[in-house]
Formats: C-alpha cells, sequence, structure tokens
C-alpha cells in the first residue's frame, strides 16, 4: 500500500477532540452548555454567548449539500489522478457547515439541496476524515 | 455625526503604475519603485516629500514594505503593510486618510507590487499557499484536507449557491467578463485586449466548476499607487484633487464569508434574505447608489461583481444576474463598471489600478474610454468595504 500523500490537517489544541472523534469513527463539535449552540471550527469559548461551558458532543452525521464544486484543475500533485474530483459543503442537522467530499456519488445526482450522511475514512493511522454520501432509502 | 467628520477631507493627489504583464522578470520592489515614482511625478512632488508608506499584498509574496523603505531610500514617519491577501485596497486608502488628517504624515503612498511570475508556482493553492494552511482554514474558505485549495474555490462555491438560490446561468454569468473585456480592448495598459464573447466563455474549460477560466482573474506583474494627502494640499498641487468622500471599513465576523454578503447562507453565514439599507459609506459622503457614475469592485471572479451590485444596494439579492445584462455596466451603459477592464482583463494589482483608473476617470483623463462627466465613483466589494470619490 503506498503511502497517503494528500495534505493532512493540522492538529492543534483546540481541534483536537474533532479529529480525536474522528478517529473513533464519530462526528463531534463544540456545544455551549448555557445557550445551547453547536459550531464549527472549534473556537475557546462560544462563539455566540461567550460561555466557558463548552463540551464536545456526538452529532448525527446527518446534512444536506449547501453547495459543491468540481475541480478541474490539480494544484496539489496528489489530486491529480483525482480529475475531475467534487468538494462539497455540507449543512449539517445541528447546523454548522463542513467542507468535504461525497462519496458514492454520480455527477448528475449532485445538487444542492442533497441529503448525505457522514462516512469515516480512515487515510491514516492517526488521522479520520469525514466524508458525506447520500442517504439512500430502503426499498 | 462622528466627532471627526472626514468626509472630503483626504484626497487622492497622484497615480502612478508599472507595465502590466504576464512575464516581465522585474521584481515585485522594482515594479513598486517605478509605480512610486510615477505617483510622485504625477503630483509634482519628489521623494523627500513622501514620509508615510502603506503597501497592501505586502510580505510574503508582494513588494515587502521594510524592503521599500530601505531600497528606495524613504525617510518615513508612518508606515505599515497588510498580509499577502487581496481585500485590503480600500483598507490602506482608509488608514492613509485618516492618518494625513492627523497629522502623523503628509504625503502617503498606498500601493501594491507584485510578480507572480517570479515565484514558486504552486503559491496560489498549492503546497507552497500559506492561505490553506491556516488554523481553521483558508481566507478564501480553503481546505486543502478536502482538496479545497485556491481563491477561486470558495467563489465557485458562491457561484453554485447562487445559480441555485436564484435560478441564474453561468450564461448570464458570461456578461460581466465580456463587459470587462470590452473595457479592456479600449486600454492600452490593459493585458488582454482581445475582446471575448458569451460563446467564448461558455467554451473556456472549467477551472473550478461552475467557474470556467473566462470568470478567473489574471496572473500577472505588475504595481499600481496612489498618493494620498489632506484635500487643502491637494488644492495647491499640480493635478485637479480627487477627494475621499465616503469610506467605509472592512467587516469580519460569522456572517462574512470573503466572497459573499451575509444571510447568503456559505462557510459559517446564517441564510436569509439580506437588506442592504443605505450603507454607511453613502451616509457618509451624503450620496445614494443613484448618484454613482460609475461602479468599480474587486473582481477577481466574476461572480463578485453580482455580489457587490447586490451587497450595496444597487440591485436586490438575485437581481445582479439580469441587471448585468445588455450593457447596463458597460461604458455607455447606466452603471458603467471596471472600466480599465479590471482583474479579469487589465491586470490583478489588488484593486490598485482600479484606484488608479477611478481618479483618472475623474479628472477626465480617459481618452476613448472616458465616462462622460462622472462626477462621482464608487470603490464597493463583495466582502463589503467601500470608497467614494468625488471630483475635485
Amino acid at each position: 500500500m503506498t503511502a497517503y500523500s494528500k495534505p493532512l490537517p493540522t492538529i492543534s489544541s483546540l481541534n483536537r477532540p474533532y479529529w480525536e472523534g474522528l478517529k473513533r469513527h464519530e462526528l463531534v463539535m463544540q456545544r455551549c452548555g448555557d445557550c445551547g449552540k453547536i459550531w464549527y471550527p472549534p473556537a475557546p469559548f462560544c462563539p455566540e454567548c461567550w460561555s466557558r461551558a463548552v463540551t464536545w458532543q456526538k452529532l448525527s452525521g446527518r446534512g444536506k449539500v449547501n453547495s459543491w464544486v468540481v475541480f478541474h484543475q490539480a494544484y496539489f500533485p496528489s489530486f491529480k489522478d483525482d480529475i475531475p474530483y467534487n468538494v462539497a459543503e455540507v449543512e449539517l442537522a445541528e447546523g454548522p457547515r463542513l467542507l468535504t467530499n461525497l462519496v458514492g456519488v454520480d455527477r448528475t445526482e449532485m445538487r444542492v439541496g442533497l441529503p448525505v450522511e457522514v462516512v469515516f475514512d480512515d487515510v491514516t493511522e492517526e488521522i479520520t476524515l469525514a466524508k458525506f454520501r447520500p442517504v439512500r432509502q430502503l426499498s | 455625526m462622528p466627532v471627526w467628520d472626514l468626509r472630503d477631507r483626504a484626497a487622492v493627489c497622484g497615480v502612478g503604475h508599472s507595465p502590466y504583464g504576464r512575464r516581465l522578470n522585474r521584481s515585485a520592489i522594482d515594479l513598486a519603485g517605478e509605480a512610486i515614482r510615477g505617483a510622485l511625478d504625477d503630483a509634482g512632488l519628489r521623494r523627500d516629500d513622501l514620509d508615510g508608506l502603506i503597501v497592501s499584498f505586502g510580505t510574503p509574496i508582494g513588494a515587502d514594505a521594510d524592503t521599500l523603505a530601505q531600497v528606495l531610500g524613504l525617510k518615513l514617519r508612518v508606515y505599515n503593510q497588510t498580509w499577502a491577501h487581496g481585500r485590503f485596497t480600500a483598507s490602506c486608502i482608509q488608514w492613509a486618510a485618516m492618518a494625513v488628517n492627523a497629522g502623523l504624515a503628509n504625503y502617503i503612498a498606498c500601493l501594491a507590487a507584485v510578480s507572480f511570475s517570479g515565484l514558486r508556482k504552486p503559491m496560489m493553492g498549492g503546497a507552497g499557499d500559506t492561505e490553506g494552511a491556516r488554523e481553521a482554514g483558508g481566507g478564501h474558505g480553503e481546505d486543502p484536507v478536502f482538496g479545497m485549495t485556491s481563491p477561486g474555490a470558495g467563489a465557485a462555491l458562491v457561484a453554485q449557491k447562487y445559480f441555485s438560490r436564484y435560478g441564474a446561468t453561468s450564461r448570464q454569468l458570461a456578461a460581466v467578463a465580456v463587459a470587462f473585456r470590452k473595457h479592456a480592448s479600449l486600454n492600452p495598459a490593459a493585458i488582454m485586449r482581445e475582446p471575448i464573447t458569451v460563446d467564448d466563455h461558455q467554451n473556456s474549460r472549467f477551472v473550478c466548476e461552475p467557474l470556467h477560466l473566462l470568470d478567473y482573474c489574471l496572473i500577472n506583474d505588475g504595481a499600481a499607487c496612489v498618493l494620498v494627502t489632506t484635500a487643502e494640499r491637494a488644492r495647491d498641487l499640480q493635478k485637479p484633487p480627487v477627494y475621499i468622500s465616503g469610506m467605509q471599513g472592512l467587516p469580519a465576523g460569522r456572517e462574512e464569508f470573503i466572497w459573499a454578503y451575509p444571510g447568503f447562507g456559505v462557510s459559517q453565514q446564517a441564510m436569509f434574505d439580506y437588506e442592504p439599507g443605505l450603507q454607511p459609506v453613502y451616509q457618509m459622503a451624503g450620496v445614494t447608489p443613484q448618484d454613482i457614475d460609475a461602479l468599480f469592485t474587486y473582481d477577481a471572479f466574476s461572480i463578485l461583481a453580482w455580489m457587490a451590485l447586490e451587497r450595496f444596494g444597487f440591485c436586490r439579492p438575485g437581481e445582479a444576474a439580469a441587471f448585468t445584462q445588455d450593457g447596463r455596466i458597460e461604458l455607455g451603459g447606466k452603471l458603467p463598471m471596471n472600466t480599465n477592464g479590471g482583474l479579469l482583463s487589465e491586470a490583478h494589482v489588488m484593486g490598485w489600478n482600479h484606484q488608479v483608473e477611478i481618479v483618472r476617470q475623474l479628472r477626465g483623463e480617459c481618452g476613448v474610454r472616458q465616462i462622460t462627466n462622472a462626477q462621482v465613483i464608487q470603490w464597493a466589494n463583495a466582502y463589503g468595504d467601500s470608497l467614494i470619490y468625488r471630483r475635485g
């Protein structure tokens, strides 16, 4: 197996719980114990009311596509073989939006409002990425 | 009324620029020197008159302010630089307008200078791009982990959302690129002067879909400089003053995304029906959008022209697609925009080439692309800052 060559996230004191959650295959974000707001990216305290009563909470992993693009140009050599590849901005059911790649989706299905759910992609031993796939109705 | 009313209290007294080109084989400092020298000559001033310098898009990509002061032998009382990101054009001029009126300096050169051709290639979007490596993602919504990289990608995200939310099309967006290219064809300084059609736009390759190559600005070499002083001093110089009548600061926060106004609903913005009201820049200048003879905007990507028009109330959200059709934003139209050709077709000098054009339009120096009897011209951007200039 060849080594993963795409850019990896920068882990900081603020975002470490987010990445540790993904490693456990859980999508977690910060939640304010006072006003109830859930937000992303991670903040030192609640960006709404500045409360310090912040906890990390597991989210549903459900959301919808808020917008999306398709790259026809490779800016990193490691993405060259993926061209054309998609990047989507997913709006989670809990509110925050995440940039991600959609997997298991046909180009013709891509649309604003498409319901999606998280899938966990273990790209290295340490790093798992939250990607999303269309929610398929059970027949 | 603010304690310190600056309407028409600062003025541009000189403008200058280097040649613009895809590959000039000249460093940013070299180009900056030419632009500063040009602006001083335009004003009839000498080097020793210059006691302030504000560099936009400075280190690590553009000309560095520290180096400029050294190698040009300047004696500065005030200087500053913004990091290497567009978007600070109005901010720099605002700081200069305040500084000259506070007596901190007499003449402040505000400029950007860049030699993109002399940089390592991956700087705009690749491995050498410091933008995407910020702690919580890049300033244009970059996230290299998912291959979301380059400033244009965030603009593409906005364009897709716009098309979906308002039923607009890429074909309508072509009108912006076509108009600015038409203007560039009348501008000897412009890099791209060959007129284009809507079909040329539609047939150009996708870079980050839904944006085509012709929705993207140029990447080039060049420098442009604006000399700011007090209105009083400007009246005694050789060129007619161009007054800075209104100013509006650069907003930031969760409701802002660099390429979209509040309520648009990208990045972490809430989604709601945006109502601009009469923006502060108009209140300061004592005018309304109906008084604006021409509008200039940071057109790194064509979609930004739509966002600027809606943000400042020239039309309602969702209406810019129709507003920009049928020559309305072309010379001779109701609201000419970017008569220099903009970043899309004249050159990418971070909006400083636009300031040069605004000043020349208000002095009546633009020849075949002169706007008849231009009195009031606005610089206003998708990201919310603005300047209103008035003929002296």
